[in-house]
């Protein structure tokens, strides 16, 4: 094999394994009719918005080397809070659409809440967001046990709407909150600070990095995101339920993990988990068409994960190989 | 309490070498250990100690030459670690290696559980057998506590214990067993000591060390290393402390590394640092200093000396416990890195890989990490071109030999790493700067050139307190030289004073200055 082709491969294998994964599955969705339109694209990134923005949420926090198992009730609460608020606590005095901006505002306190706990306190993340997840959910059940089926649409359009009549506005949102996400990670301050700690913590202090303040800014920030995740969920359904989101979170490991980022802090691209995030939401978009039987998804999903997170780790292994002279 | 001179051979060296890329570690050693003797090996950092004592355990083969132990020899081509072990070698390091989170039970049993029927360990005759253990070497223990729960010195004593009952050595290697032990225990461990020496047990001890004071209370010969090579071998009662210091430096050529940097002093304005009476409890006491802009200040002492404990003072990392630190003629009170290097101090730590190198990232990260702050936009996104020009800048003046700023700083060596950590400091523009054994883990060519830099760039702006454990170092480009001693200042050298010499340097940290 010439050098640069193996050059290439190499850089593909150890960097962006979870590309190719991707271009993979849509090769393979290429031999199933109905995959390949636009129409089809648009409804799986659709779809793809709102566990993209936990995942988000949550590669943040694994950056830092911690871990938020509440994302998921952060998700059906912040929405939930807004819409009764707006529907049954102050009707007609406030605008339907401040639900909009109370979202992701209600989605930040909580991160922050999750934050001081687990930093400042001292308290185990796991142990910590494992309590509020309960918490919130409980807070859920308690205000819309029968669910929220009407919503005004100033509240949902942000889910439900399509720009031009295409595009829907949920997926710009997904690729705008990403593409923040992006700047944060590598060309700002936070990013670095981040980084530098998720490494080695205890360098990160002596270079003055300010390390509590840096992890509690990462949870609030997987809180805000996660909360508009929600949103864009309400919106595409265009209704509130009581377990909205409610066993999310491993897929939002799964996709966070899938993505390259790793559990111990430090490590991971913006890049690796918007892929995997796709790749997700093209797994399920095959199984639909191949007419899975909804009895066995699970199973079949189960196995297809399985496969593609150990190729995923393959890349570590890779890069250890690559790094070592020969 | 010298050894019978008619005694067998326990262990012997013969014309052992160990080369390094560049270095000869260990250089021609012979010497012979006798069985029911203590013996010392004692030597300057670098001398060849623990490369010494590493072939002896089978870690490092020889280069050439044998280690014979036992009528068995160890050469370059059958040294093993498990080899030594089966000879009867054990090494008991500073930092003994245990599972922490195990019993002390399970950790002195590991891997050799007696076993009765169908394998079922015999709880009943580890617990006394441990008992037992325990009891013979005074540790203060409960056999189910787990070892990360029992002090370093316990550990150690637990590691002692294990290997002479445990395991039954015959050759028992300890390495700076004693730096962590309090005045008792070393009185317990040195009679504990000679007790089993001149026991039954055909067995020998070797001492590692660089605190001549302890070789001679211990020891009853000592070999003397000095550039890898073994100059003497002495009995300890016919040898004084003087003696011992003179042979472990020898004719050593004063300051040759001076002639790089010829230092004057460049003591310019107000003092930038005033320190009074500053302590932090138990480490160190009534530190006094005043230190200007351009000048270089040398901490030395031994291990525990309370040198690094008032470096970590001033940078916040611990809190002091009395006295006052003035930064430009103000009164600050300091109580993390952060609002320190706020302050305008920097501080270079000890352990590069542990406390300053962030793994996984590039080098400019890496240089820029502590001051980002100087290149960021209102909302704080980070200027990256001038950023990266200046990270370019600093790294092309030192001479960081790295493909490129984008490089993972993992693939660095060591001297470039810490180049780059030098770049990150001097990027803070520090009125201080402290620096903790600046050439540790640092290829032997580049150390000339760091020092170099301490000297002339960043003594230039700011003023400047090292640590090392190279006396050479410190005499070649310090002003002032302070001596720490059981915590406190006991003497500061100057330069241009008759006694500025490696020799009176390394004498004073032994506490064995003539005076």
């Amino acid at each position: 094999m010439s050098g640069k082709l193996y050059g290439f491969l190499i850089l593909v294998l150890e960097r962006h394994l979870i590309w190719a994964l991707l271009v993979c599955l849509i090769l393979i969705g290429l031999m199933v009719p109905g995959f390949f339109s636009v129409r089809n694209f648009v409804n799986v990134m659709w779809a793809a918005a709102p566990l993209g923005c936990m995942v988000l949420g949550l590669f943040f926090v694994l950056l830092t080397g911690g871990l938020d198992l509440s994302l998921e009730s952060t998700f059906a609460l912040a929405s939930t809070v807004a819409i009764v608020w707006v529907l049954q606590w102050m009707p007609d005095l406030i605008w339907p659409g401040f639900a909009v901006i109370a979202v992701p505002l209600i989605g930040l306190l909580v991160g922050l809440i999750n934050g001081l706990f687990s930093v400042r306190l001292g308290v185990n993340a796991f142990l910590v967001t494992l309590a509020t997840l309960l918490i919130m959910r409980g807070i859920v059940i308690y205000l819309i046990p029968e669910g929220v089926y009407y919503m005004p649409d100033e509240i949902i359009f942000l889910g439900s709407e399509r720009l031009f009549g295409v595009l829907p506005i949920s997926v710009i949102v997904w690729l705008a909150l990403y593409a923040i996400a992006f700047v944060i990670v590598n060309y700002h301050k936070l990013g670095k600070d981040i980084f530098a700690l998720g490494n080695n913590e205890e360098a990160a202090y002596i270079a003055g990095v300010d390390i509590a303040r840096t992890k509690i800014t990462c949870f609030a920030i997987a809180g805000f995101v996660a909360a508009i995740g929600g949103l864009l969920e309400v919106g595409r359904l265009q209704s509130a339920v009581a377990d909205l989101g409610e066993g999310d979170i491993l897929m939002v490991f799964a996709g966070t993990i899938l993505g390259g980022t790793a559990l111990t802090g430090g490590v991971g691209r913006i890049g690796g988990v918007f892929a995997a995030v796709l790749v997700i939401a093209i797994i399920e978009n095959l199984m639909n068409l191949f007419g899975v039987e909804p009895s066995i998804r699970q199973i079949v999903f189960g196995f297809i994960l399985l496969g593609a997170i150990y190729l995923a780790s393959l890349q570590g292994k890779l890069r250890i190989r690559a790094e070592e002279p020969a | 309490m010298t050894a019978r001179t008619d005694a067998p051979t326990s262990y012997a060296l013969e014309r052992v070498t160990r080369l390094f890329p560049g270095v000869r570690a260990v250089d021609d050693v012979s010497m012979h250990v006798r069985t029911g003797e203590i013996h010392g090996v004692i030597g300057r950092n670098g001398a060849g100690k623990s490369v010494l004592v590493s072939m002896i355990a089978g870690v490092i083969p020889p280069t050439s030459g044998r280690i014979v132990i036992g009528g068995q020899a160890i050469t370059a081509a059958n040294a093993t670690p498990t080899r030594a072990h089966d000879l009867g070698v054990s090494l008991i390091p500073q930092e003994p290696k245990f599972a922490r989170n195990l019993s002390v039970i399970d950790n002195v049993f590991m891997g050799r559980q007696p076993t009765g029927r169908f394998g079922l360990v015999q709880r009943r005759r580890m617990a006394d057998r441990v008992d037992a253990l325990l009891t013979e070497f005074s540790l203060p223990v409960d056999p189910h506590q787990r070892v990360r729960d029992l002090s370093i010195e316990n550990q150690q004593l637990l590691a002692f214990g294990k290997a002479l009952r445990i395991e039954k050595a015959r050759v028992v290697l300890l390495d700076e067993i004693t730096a962590s032990l309090t005045r008792e225990r070393r009185q317990m461990l040195l009679e504990l000591l000679k007790r089993l020496a001149r026991g039954a047990d055909p067995i020998s001890f070797t001492l590692i060390s660089h605190h001549i004071a302890e070789v001679l209370e211990f020891c009853d010969r000592v070999t003397v290393m000095r550039d890898g090579r073994a100059v003497a071998t002495l009995d300890t009662v016919d040898t004084t402390a003087e003696d011992l210091a003179a042979w472990i430096v020898g004719d050593a050529p004063a300051a040759r590394a001076a002639d790089a940097t010829p230092p004057s002093p460049l003591r310019k304005g107000a003092p930038v640092l005033q320190v009074e009476g500053l302590a932090r409890a138990p480490a160190f006491s009534g530190l006094d200093l005043d230190l200007h802009q351009g000048e270089v200040v040398g901490f030395a002492g031994l291990e525990g000396s309370g040198k690094d404990a008032a470096l970590e003072t001033l940078f916040g990392l611990q809190p002091a416990s009395a006295g006052t630190i003035r930064i430009d003629g103000r009164p600050v009170a300091l109580t993390s890195p952060r609002q320190a290097m706020h302050l305008g101090v920097a501080l270079l730590p000890k352990h590069r890989e542990a406390q300053a190198v962030i793994q996984n990232r590039s080098v400019e990260e890496n240089t820029l990490l502590s001051s980002y702050r100087r290149f960021l936009t209102a909302i704080g996104v980070i200027r990256g071109r001038r950023a990266s020009a200046a990270a370019a800048e600093y790294t092309r003046a030192l001479q960081v030999k790295a493909p490129s700023l984008q490089t993972m700083i993992d693939h660095l060596s060591g001297g470039n790493k810490q180049k780059v950590m030098v770049n990150r400091l001097a990027m803070t523009t520090p009125k201080l700067v402290l620096l903790n054994e600046p050439t540790r883990g640092v290829d032997l060519s580049v150390k000339p050139d760091l020092l170099r830099v301490v000297r002339t760039r960043m003594a230039a702006h700011a003023a400047v307190i090292m640590i090392s454990e190279s006396e050479d170092e410190l005499i070649a480009i310090c002003d002032r030289i302070f001596i720490f001693f059981k915590g406190r200042v006991v003497h500061v050298l100057r330069r241009g004073a008759s006694d500025f010499t490696v020799g009176d340097v390394f004498r004073e940290i032994q506490g064995v200055s003539a005076r």
